[in-house]
This record gives structure tokens, C-alpha cells and sequence, in this order.
């Protein structure tokens, strides 16, 4: 998950990474009060789980209170890449007399954690290194290690640190490295740190980005307030509600509502319905071993999702059991009704046991089963993915 | 023949007395696989389906003569649990559970590699020799013998290739689950080398999925292999924004979406399938 400038910031701070003097504000009135205490000229950042917001307009100079009073204003109703801009933080400009990148991340298919260095930050790193691959320096470290002074000196010096500041630039790499080890990130960098014009190195910008699968960890994240989030932007409300109830959910912009398994298949079964001209509208993984309550309110997600014409259900049962499955969509047709087509094909550990499951629960009620169509092991899944395109197809046509 | 297990391979548990580790024991033993003993600290002494139970790995080595281990642990022991099997002696080690921190898991490959150990997982479905040893939690409705060899990031793909290999006819040799998680203890590679040295292996199906580097390094290794690889990649179709940012970009270098991986592998003499029912077809013109 990323984290805003703001928070990146607070990270720094801990570790004593210079950062400049800066204020959150949360509307246009509390950026003209910042200004009682940051002297102008200051400049205003949107803060957005994206990149690319100077290009969008997401950064502005203001040169006095009442510039910065208009300027808040219409960054306020600013959304960069479609995520609305809700708080800007406020800065001194700084007098650049040059700017560097410094990055730590993790080297996946080599398996170490790497530093990166350059002498040409503030700009895109990732077209440097195309460009320029020799003014990137890079520093490979076993995750077990620790980065020495005596490196962080050598990289600090290779991208043309000045001399008299080689040494706080190496504090700060070796702080970053730090601090990258100890909240178990995927990605922290500083770009630009800038070097001002009477000397100061300061990070004047942060991005990070920590492994979710690490967050139980560190519970001090969220008393800074930082909680769980996508790698890129806020959620749906949709979303939010999938992740309280622990479903892994993204929305997407079609109509087929997809209900399968594990996540590779949630992957591929989104191709599928692609490649037979359908669109799903949601992207859905159940987790190993899924309880039938939480299935019966993924399906309750689908059900009450406006954009979702018809639903396309697949179970491989592995981890997860086909019996749980049944009764979890069981239990969604009782206790919630279903009202739209559905295709399900269901086979793995325990199948018989799911069909028995679903034989009595249709003896009984026939009537909630009116718009199930229910497939084993016997018909390929590609003809499913069909079948589902199909369905929804004809639902629009129908309305 | 086949690759990492057979019948003959010793198999303890770990956590085998947690709710998930004795059901899926029960499974593993009722398909064949010789499973000789498990662990779960504080309770050696006791025994789960006639299977004894130690307090360490070592002492389960030590008693029951275990290479292969299979960890049924919560997410968050499993580096000391990878750590201490790989250190007792395990040489094949299978991580079931899935959401490892990613520090954690480079320590665990960092370790392996020093022992000369093969790590699978995490997030893995596991391992399967059809006929002679399931590891793990693999539905074995879906595999039957045969003569190719399948490895894959994800339990679902894998569990759909093997259902189409077994009902066209051709069954597999084994089938690997590399795992779902971001950092893996194998790559594609290692697998499908253990495929190229396996004589019974014909052809493998490598599945692979967007994000990442493990397909685009596989790229390195294909064109040295004799036996056919035929990919297939999910997420074609899957939304962009979801990877991380510019310095991770760098060290992969702008890899990681499923069209340039399928394309890289076709151009490294992989044979591309979009559906499953394209295996099968492309086995058949490859005059299988």
C-alpha cells in the first residue's frame, strides 16, 4: 500500500531524514493560516495516492496569503487521475542548487533489496535510467545485511554530493535503508533531495510503498492514522465494503459479475469472458478456505451491484471445500434472494458433497434455484465463461 | 520418473495439528503419499492420523528419516518454521499458507540457497506426482499419470490445465505450484529445468500471470530446452495501475504485463495458448 507525501514525511522524521518545514491543510482557509508560519513564498502539493500531479496541475507557488487563499480553492476541486484532491500540504519554496534521487527497493528476481542513487533527481528516474543508465548508481544488499557508512560515502560521493555535506548524505541513505528494513517496504524513495542554495539537504518530496502482508507488524502505522489501501488510489465504496468483509474486490467497468475462486482464475476468468466479448465488472478472489458466510456475501456484493447483468460463478475446490461452497451460495439464495442469471460450474475437494448440498436445498425450495444454471466437472469452463456472456447479453437486450 | 517427489519421498507436516494441517494430512495420506511424521511445538509425543508428532524439525529428521516438509502455519511463523526445516536437513520444502512478508520470504530463499534446498510457495497449492504423492492442498479429481509436466503461479490455473491434460488424454509427469505471493522461493526456471532432465517429461505447461519478472526471466532458459514449453498467461485484460512505481520499474526494467510476457515467451520459442482447450490443440500439432 502507498503512502501520501505527508505520511512518507512523518516516516523521515522518525528516522531523522531532513525534511522541509510543512503544514497539512485540509482547506483553503487553513492554507492562508499556514502561512502565518511558513513564510511565502510557499508552495502548495496535492496530496493524491498517485504520481504525475505536478504535470496535473496538482502543485502550486503562492507568493503571498491571498494568492495562496485562490490557489487552495482550486486545487480543492482538483482530481488528478480521478482521485479528488482532499488536503494539500504546505512548504517554503526552496532556492535549488541541485537535486538528487535516492530509492530503496527489492530486486525480485535476484532476491536482495537494492539502493539506488542518482545525481539527476527530480525528474523521471525510470526514463534516466533508460536514457542514462550510467548516472544511476546501484547497490545490491542481502536482506539480511546492513548498509555501512563507508557505502552510503561512496554512493553519496559517485552522484556528486559536495564534500563538506558527503557525510549527512550518507546518514541520510543509510536512514533510508533503515527505514525501508523496518517497516518492511516494497519501495521508499526521496526524489528530488534537494540541495539548497545555503546548503541544507532536504527531502522534499517522499514516496513509499509498504508490503500489506507486513502491516500486523507495525500497529504504530495506525495510530499515525495510516491504514490499509490499494497501491494506487482510495477505494470504492464497493471495495471498502469488501475489505471489511476480508474479499480481496476490485470494481471494474463492465457488466458480468465474476465469482471465482482463488486469484489466478479471478485473473484468467476476467480474459476469458474478454476474449468470448464480454466485460466482467469486477475483479474478486475468496482467499484460501473461504467460509460459506463469506461467500454468501460476495455474492451479496454481486446481487446488489446495479452495473452486474448476469453472474458467472467457478469453484476448483483446493484449499477451499466445494461443500462450504455450496452452502455459502445456499445460504445467499435463502437468506438473500438472487436477481439476475447466474452460471456456476463447481468441481474439486469434496464435489459430491457440494451437489448433494445443492439437490436437497433445491427439492426443498425450487423456487430460489429459478435463475441458477449449475454445471460439474463435466463441461469445460470456457463454455461457462460463455454461457455467461451470453446471459448478460440478453438481460441488456431484454430491458 | 518425475520431478522433486515420488512415492518413495518421506513427507513430514508442519502444524500438523492445526485444523488445516491434520485435514489435508488425512487427504495426502488417503492419495498414497508417505507421510511419516509432522511437528508442532509442545506437542511431540502425540500422534495425528497414527503419525507421530515432534516438538522440533530436527527430532522429527532424526526419528522418521523426513526430506520433504509440507508447512500448514499462519503466515507469520513461517520464516522461523522455513528456517528451521531448512536448517535440519529438509531438501524440499513446500509453504502452503499465502501473505508472507516479502522480507521475510528473501530470507527464507537466501537460506535455502545456502543448504542447497528447493523451496515452493509461498501461497502454493503444493506439489503433485499423480499416482504416487500429492503434497499440499491439490484436488486430485483433476490429475491422472501422464506425460507432461505443468508449473504454475496460481492453485486454480494449475488445477484447470491438469483437469484439460487428463481429459484429453495425456495426464501429467508432476505438477508444481510455484505460489501466488510476490517473491517466491522457486522461479519458473529451476522448475522448468528439473522438467528438461526428467525423461518422462515430454512437454511442460508453464502458467504465468501479470506482474513480476519470473516469466520474462524463464525467457533466459527456454531456448536451451529440448522439450516443448507451451505458456499461458493471465491478466491479458487485467486493469494497469496496480504495480509498484518507479524504482521497482528500474531493477525489472519495464517488465511485468501479461501481453509483453506472453510475447516474450513466443519469441523465446514458448508456444502461446490463450484458453486451456488451446493446450490440448497445441500438443496435437506438436505431434504429441
Amino acid at each position: 500500500m502507498r503512502l501520501y507525501e505527508f505520511e512518507g514525511k512523518e516516516l523521515f522524521k522518525k528516522f531523522k531524514i531532513p525534511i522541509p518545514e510543512s503544514l497539512l491543510v485540509r482547506s483553503a482557509d487553513e492554507a492562508v493560516a499556514a502561512i502565518d508560519e511558513i513564510k511565502a513564498p510557499v508552495v502548495l502539493k496535492s496530496q493524491v495516492l498517485t504520481g504525475g500531479r505536478g504535470k496535473a496541475g496538482g502543485i502550486k507557488t503562492a507568493e503571498s496569503a491571498e494568492e495562496a487563499r485562490t490557489l487552495a480553492e482550486d486545487l480543492f476541486k482538483l482530481t488528478i487521475k480521478g482521485y479528488p484532491v482532499e488536503s494539500l500540504l504546505v512548504e517554503p519554496k526552496l532556492d535549488i542548487k541541485q537535486e538528487y534521487y535516492i530509492g530503496v527497493t527489492i530486486d525480485r528476481a535476484n532476491y536482495t533489496l537494492v539502493v539506488i542513487a542518482s545525481g539527476e533527481g527530480g525528474v523521471d528516474i525510470e526514463e534516466t535510467a533508460e536514457k542514462h543508465p550510467d548516472k544511476i548508481v546501484k547497490l545490491p544488499i542481502a536482506v539480511e545485511d546492513e548498509l555501512y557508512t563507508f557505502d552510503a560515502l561512496a554512493m553519496a560521493k559517485q552522484i556528486g554530493i559536495p564534500a563538506a555535506l558527503i557525510k549527512q548524505g550518507a546518514a541520510i541513505i543509510v536512514s533510508l535503508y533503515n527505514m525501508f528494513k523496518k517497516y518492511d517496504a516494497k519501495l521508499v524513495e526521496i526524489n528530488p533531495l534537494v540541495l539548497t542554495k545555503s546548503n541544507l539537504l532536504l527531502a522534499a518530496d517522499s514516496r513509499v510503498s509498504l508490503d500489506d502482508d507486513a502491516v500486523f507488524r507495525h500497529p504504530e502505522l495506525k495510530e499515525m492514522g495510516i491504514e490499509m489501501r490499494h497501491e494506487e488510489g482510495e477505494m470504492t465504496p464497493r471495495e471498502r465494503q469488501a475489505t471489511e468483509w476480508g474479499v480481496p474486490y476490485l470494481d471494474l467497468d463492465g457488466d458480468i459479475g465474476m465469482f471465482p475462486g482463488g486469484a489466478g482464475f479471478g485473473i484468467m476468468g476476467n480474459d476469458f469472458i474478454h476474449y468470448y466479448g464480454g466485460r466482467p465488472a469486477n475483479f474478486m478472489d475468496s482467499g484460501g478456505g473461504p467460509t460459506p458466510e463469506r461467500l454468501a456475501k460476495m455474492l451479496v456484493l454481486l446481487d446488489e451491484n446495479p452495473n452486474v447483468k448476469a453472474i458467472f460463478g467457478a469453484r476448483f475446490g483446493g484449499i477451499s471445500r466445494c461443500d462450504d461452497f455450496a452452502k455459502g451460495v445456499v445460504m445467499f439464495l435463502k437468506d438473500h434472494g438472487l436477481s439476475k442469471p447466474m452460471v456456476m460450474r463447481m468441481t474439486g475437494n469434496m464435489w459430491q458433497e457440494g451437489v448433494r448440498i445443492f439437490e436437497e436445498a433445491k427439492q426443498a425450495s425450487p423456487e430460489l434455484f429459478k435463475n441458477v444454471e449449475f454445471h460439474g466437472i463435466e463441461t469445460p469452463i470456457e463454455e461457462i465463461s460463455k454461457r455467461a456472456v451470453e446471459l448478460a447479453h440478453h438481460e441488456k437486450g431484454g430491458q | 520418473m518425475a520431478i522433486l517427489v515420488d512415492k518413495h519421498s518421506r513427507v513430514m507436516v508442519q502444524g500438523i495439528t492445526g485444523g488445516a494441517g491434520k485435514f489435508h494430512t488425512e487427504r495426502m495420506l488417503a492419495y498414497g503419499t508417505n507421510i511419516v511424521g509432522g511437528t508442532s511445538p509442545g506437542k511431540g509425543g502425540q500422534a495425528v492420523v497414527e503419525r507421530p508428532v515432534f516438538d522440533t524439525v530436527t527430532e522429527c529428521v532424526e526419528s522418521t528419516g523426513a526430506g520433504v516438509s509440507v508447512i500448514f502455519l499462519p503466515a507469520r511463523f513461517v520464516k522461523e518454521a522455513a528456517i528451521e526445516a531448512i536448517r535440519a536437513g529438509i531438501k524440499f520444502l513446500v509453504i502452503v499458507p499465502e501473505h508472507i512478508p516479502i522480507h521475510d520470504m528473501l530470507l527464507v530463499r537466501r537460506e535455502a540457497v545456502k543448504h542447497g534446498a528447493t523451496v515452493i510457495g509461498g501461497n502454493t497449492p503444493g506439489i503433485i506426482t499423480p499416482g504416487e504423492a500429492n503434497l499440499g492442498i491439490m484436488p486430485d479429481i483433476a490429475f491422472a499419470p501422464g506425460r507432461v509436466g505443468t508449473v504454475s503461479r496460481s492453485g486454480s490455473i494449475t488445477y484447470y490445465v491438469a483437469d484439460t491434460l487428463t481429459r484429453s488424454g495425456y495426464g501429467e509427469t508432476t505438477c508444481v505450484g510455484l505460489g501466488g505471493d510476490p517473491v517466491l522461493g522457486s522461479t519458473f526456471n529451476e522448475i522448468l529445468w528439473m522438467f528438461e532432465e526428467d525423461e518422462k517429461t515430454k512437454a511442460v505447461v508453464m502458467c504465468g500471470e501479470i506482474g513480476g519478472v519470473y516469466e520474462e526471466k524463464a525467457t533466459e532458459i527456454i531456448p536451451k530446452m529440448k522439450t516443448p514449453v507451451l505458456a499461458i498467461i493471465g491478466g491479458i485484460y487485467a486493469p494497469p495501475g496496480k504495480r509498484m512505481g518507479h524504482a521497482g520499474a528500474i531493477v525489472e526494467g519495464r517488465m511485468g504485463t501479461a501481453r509483453e510476457k506472453l510475447d516474450a515467451l513466443a519469441a523465446s520459442g514458448a508456444h502461446p495458448c490463450k484458453t486451456f482447450t488451446d493446450i490440448p490443440e497445441t500438443l496435437k500439432r506438436l505431434r504429441m
